[in-house]
């Protein structure tokens, strides 16, 4: 029966957003990881346009969309940056991939499931920041695992709220 | 082939966009001549585009959140937490007296070492022009120290102009834009800047660490660096001028990579994490600026009409001395006097005995010859005491005196009271 079909419960679960979601909430994500370090100082532990991409591609379930979602904010990021611009292009490409990827297989409509798969694609996408910078590229770069872990907490409790407001916007037939 | 791409279309538009980013990369690293890889410190005209284009629209957002901030801000120091002010007025007030006495001084010696540095050839830089500007937002990532102030190339800023605090130093601008400009602090990893630590004089480059603190990197080992001294920047990067505070020396710790060299970790002077209002010094002149020397001429012009007021004070009260009739006359006999008084013959001007007579008192001081001077011992001290103490006139005997001969801290507490006069 078509029905029970994997590409029909895939299509059943896509989830649609108002296009004006589709381009504030990114530009929020990254206008606040912007500002908001100068007043959280050296506490700063989360990446939004991370936990935003990673929101989209399970939402939307699609790896194409999930791609140029996670590049288009990992330019961003790289372009307020000194750094070259593409490294963490790179590693949110990689990450809106995986997470689009994951989506179609697993049910990620658990909450929990979606924290920790927010913890391990945070993981995943500072493995491929080092990756680039130094293998890729050959440069120096000192790096602290302590703080990305940190930070993939943060990113765990930032997605325990902002999922719940994001499931808000979509557009529910 | 069709069904190829659309089977695999997720992982070929993946590769495409990996591929294509990588090539972007390579673009913008190339080696030097020691053969490593390096960012190239300017930007291609394509990633210019681009960062320009990511400033230009996460910019504005950030201005009116930091405007906003700025307006609530305002509105409560401004209008509700008036508290105590005037008393700090006038505190500030006693301050800014007192600190352009000072000013006047100093720059006295700043004036004689231009012209000492004119005599030698060299020539000092100092602060000429600054612009102050607000800090407006950050790069958003621990790997990358830099953060955006809201005046750019609409107020002359250039690329490798210094940015300051009142407290120190903070970076470089790196970037500008039209209303905006990038500034690498200095706590990042590929900052530099020449510092010298004040009272050893050891020079070194200042750099940034992963964990965001400020090293100085390159250091031979010694012992004489220690927690607390001051850095100051050394002048010779051409960005800081010299003198400017950097920070204190945190700890020192040995180079992993080399066994002879040492780490300088230091703390900034700056708040680096929370950064406001900062200047970024648009010009340097080997002279003082207009600011400067009006505050030298209101610094001396207050000098010299506070050494005029003590020299009339002076002389005011020289007039009067001469006018006022004195009360002692060196060419009358003592019994005429013109505050003799005859009403009381047996009046001596003697001063009162003291009830501990020391080395102090009259007539009770020791002879130096014995050795009883500061550095004496309590037994020898405790001699004198005892014969003084026979002559009071309370006629106290010396059981009253305290044993410091013996056992000083065995001595009773005596409560003495005011005697009246026999």
């Amino acid at each position: 029966m078509p029905v029970l079909g994997a590409n029909f419960r895939r299509d059943l679960e896509i989830r649609r957003y108002p296009v004006l979601a589709y381009a504030l909430v990114p530009l929020a994500a990254l206008v606040l990881q912007a500002w908001l370090p100068r007043v959280l100082g050296p506490y700063a532990w989360f990446d939004l346009p991370l936990v935003v991409t990673v929101y989209f591609a399970l939402g939307r379930r699609s790896p194409i969309q999930g791609t140029l979602m996670g590049a288009g904010m990992g330019i961003f990021e790289d372009a307020l940056t000194h750094h070259a611009i593409g490294i963490n292009g790179i590693a949110k490409t990689v990450v809106g991939f995986l997470a689009a990827s994951v989506g179609i297989r697993i049910d990620v409509e658990n909450f929990t499931i979606r924290l920790l798969l927010v913890f391990l694609l945070s993981l995943a996408s500072s493995a491929t920041y080092v990756f680039v910078y130094r293998v890729l590229l050959g440069l120096d770069l000192e790096w602290n695992w302590f703080t990305e872990l940190f930070t993939a907490v943060g990113n765990s409790l930032i997605a325990m709220v902002l999922f719940p407001l994001l499931d808000r916007l979509q557009i529910r037939d | 082939m069709e069904s190829f791409f659309i089977r695999y279309r997720n992982l070929l538009v993946l590769l495409g966009i990996l591929l294509a980013q990588v090539i972007g990369l390579a673009v913008q690293v190339r080696q030097t001549d020691a053969g490593r890889n390096t960012l190239d410190p300017q930007d291609g005209p394509g990633v210019r585009l681009i960062r320009l284009w990511a400033n230009a629209l996460v910019t504005p957002p950030e201005r009116l959140i930091h405007i906003s901030k700025l307006g609530t801000d305002s509105f409560w120091q401004n209008y509700l937490d008036l508290r105590h002010v005037r008393e700090q007025n006038q505190d500030l007030q006693k301050t800014i007296d007192r600190l352009r006495l000072e000013q006047a001084a100093l720059l006295e010696d700043a004036r004689q070492g231009q012209r000492l540095q004119a005599l030698l050839d060299f020539q000092q830089k100092y602060i000429y022009k600054t612009v102050a500007a607000q800090a407006i937002g950050s790069s958003g990532s621990d790997q990358s120290h830099v953060f955006y102030i809201d005046k750019g190339a609409d107020y002359q800023l250039h690329p490798d102009m210094a940015v300051i605090t009142a407290d120190g130093i903070v970076g470089k601008v790196r970037d500008v834009f039209p209303h905006s400009a990038q500034v690498l602090a200095i706590n990042d990893q590929t900052s530099g800047a020449g510092v010298i630590l004040e009272t050893t004089r050891i020079r070194g480059i200042l750099r940034g660490n992963a964990s965001g603190q400020l090293q100085i990197v390159g250091i031979l080992a010694d012992n004489r660096i220690q927690p607390g001294e001051k850095v100051l920047t050394a002048g010779g990067d051409l960005i800081f001028p010299r003198g400017l505070p950097v920070g204190v020396v945190e700890k020192v710790v040995r180079d992993p990579d080399r066994d002879s060299f040492v780490d300088v970790i230091v703390k900034p002077a700056a708040h680096l994490d929370r950064l406001d209002e900062v200047l970024a010094i648009t010009a340097t002149e080997p002279r003082f600026s207009t600011e400067q020397q009006q505050d030298l001429a209101t610094s001396e012009a207050l000098k010299g009409a506070e050494a005029a007021a003590i020299k009339e004070q002076k002389k005011a009260s020289e007039i009067m001395a001469e006018r006022l009739p004195g009360l002692v006359d060196p060419n009358l006999p003592p019994d005429q006097q013109p505050l003799h008084d005859s009403s009381n013959p047996n009046l001596v001007a003697h001063p009162p005995q003291a009830l501990h007579p020391d080395r102090f008192t009259p007539g009770g001081a020791p002879d130096t010859a014995t050795g009883t001077g500061a550095g004496s011992t309590p037994e020898d001290t405790a001699k004198p005491a005892q014969a003084n103490s026979q002559d009071r006139p309370d006629g106290a005997d010396s059981k009253s005196v305290p044993k410091a001969k013996t056992k000083p801290q065995q001595s009773k507490p005596q409560q003495f009271k005011p005697q009246e006069n026999p």
